[in-house]
C-alpha cells in the first residue's frame, strides 16, 4: 500500500511538473513572439534616426518607413494573451483599452508617415516622424527595461 | 622651440581625432548594416515561431512582407567597404557571388510574400516556399561571422 502511494504521489509530481514545463514553455513563446515584433519597431526606427541625421545613406528610408508601418500593425495581436514577463509591465494587461488604444494610434500614425514618405520622400515625411514615433510616453508607462 | 610645438600640436591633434572621425563614420556603416540585418533575424524568428505553431498564425502575411522590405534595403547598406561587425572580409572580395546572394533573397522573398496573401499560415506548400526562401545559412556560412 506504501509503495503504490510513494508511485500515486510521485505519478502526479511528474505529471504537474510537466504540466508546469510545458505551460512554461507556451508563456516563454508569448514573450519571444511580442519580443522579436518590438525590437524589430526599434531596429527600424533607428535606422531611420540615422538616415535623418545623415549617418546613412536616405535612398532606403521610404521602406524602412513602410516596414515600420507594417509592423506596428502586428504588435497588438501579439501583447493579446495575458502573459507577463519580458519588458512588459502588468499595467499592459490592467490597462488594456487605453494600452491598445496607443497601438491603434501607432500604427496608424506610421501608416500615415509611410503614405507621406512614398509620396513626398523624407523631406515631406521627416517633420512627421518625430510624432509619429512618440514611443516614449508609452513606453514610460508600458516598459520596464531591463538593466 | 615654443615655434616649433605651436606646428606640432595641430598635426598631432589632428591625427588624434582624424581614426577617431573615421571610425565613427565606419560605426554608423556598420551600425545601419546591423539594423537591417537584426530585423531579419527578428522577422524571420517570428515566421518561424508561427510554423513551428508556437504562437498563432494571423501575422504570417504582414512578417513576410516586412522580411521582403527589409531584404530590399540590404544590399545598399553593404556598399561601402567598411569591415567589422559580423561581415566577413568575404563579403566585398566576393562582391559579385555576395550582391548575387542578396538580390536573389530580395526576390524570392518578396514571391514568398505574394504568395502568402490570402492563405492560411499552416498552408503546406506556403510553409514549404517559406522555408526555401528564408534558406540564410549557405550565405552566413560564407560572409557571417557569428560573433559569440
Amino acid at each position: 500500500m506504501m509503495r503504490w502511494s510513494y508511485f500515486s504521489i510521485g505519478c502526479v509530481v511528474i505529471v504537474a511538473a510537466m504540466v508546469a514545463t510545458s505551460v512554461r514553455a507556451d508563456d516563454q513563446d508569448v514573450i519571444d513572439y511580442r519580443v522579436h515584433i518590438m525590437k524589430t519597431l526599434d531596429e527600424q526606427a533607428a535606422a531611420i534616426s540615422q538616415i535623418l541625421e545623415h549617418k546613412a545613406p536616405a535612398d532606403n528610408f521610404t521602406t524602412h518607413v513602410q516596414i515600420l508601418a507594417i509592423t506596428a500593425a502586428t504588435a497588438k495581436k501579439a501583447f493579446e494573451p495575458k502573459v507577463l514577463g519580458g519588458e512588459a509591465k502588468p499595467e499592459v494587461w490592467s490597462h488594456w483599452a487605453d494600452f491598445a488604444k496607443r497601438l491603434d494610434d501607432l500604427t496608424a500614425a506610421t501608416a500615415d508617415l509611410a503614405n507621406t514618405a512614398k509620396a513626398g520622400g523624407v523631406a515631406a515625411a521627416a517633420p512627421k516622424v518625430q510624432t509619429a514615433l512618440a514611443c516614449k510616453s508609452c513606453h514610460e508607462l508600458y516598459v520596464e527595461k531591463k538593466k | 622651440m615654443k615655434r616649433k610645438i605651436k606646428i606640432i600640436s595641430p598635426i598631432a591633434l589632428a591625427a588624434i581625432f582624424l581614426p577617431a572621425v573615421v571610425s565613427a563614420d565606419d560605426q554608423d556603416i556598420v551600425e545601419y548594416r546591423e539594423h537591417i540585418m537584426k530585423t531579419l533575424d527578428e522577422q524571420s524568428a517570428a515566421v518561424g515561431m508561427i510554423l513551428s505553431t508556437v504562437v498563432p498564425g494571423d501575422n504570417m502575411a504582414a512578417h513576410l512582407q516586412a522580411i521582403a522590405l527589409t531584404a530590399q534595403t540590404a544590399l545598399k547598406s553593404f556598399e561601402p567597404k567598411v569591415l567589422g561587425g559580423e561581415a566577413r572580409p568575404e563579403v566585398w572580395n566576393n562582391w559579385a557571388d555576395f550582391s548575387k546572394r542578396m538580390n536573389d533573397f530580395a526576390k524570392n522573398t518578396a514571391l514568398v510574400a505574394a504568395q502568402a496573401k490570402g492563405k492560411r499560415s499552416d498552408d503546406p506548400e506556403l510553409g514549404e516556399a517559406v522555408v526555401d526562401a528564408l534558406s540564410c545559412k549557405s550565405c552566413h556560412d560564407a560572409y557571417r561571422k557569428e560573433k559569440k
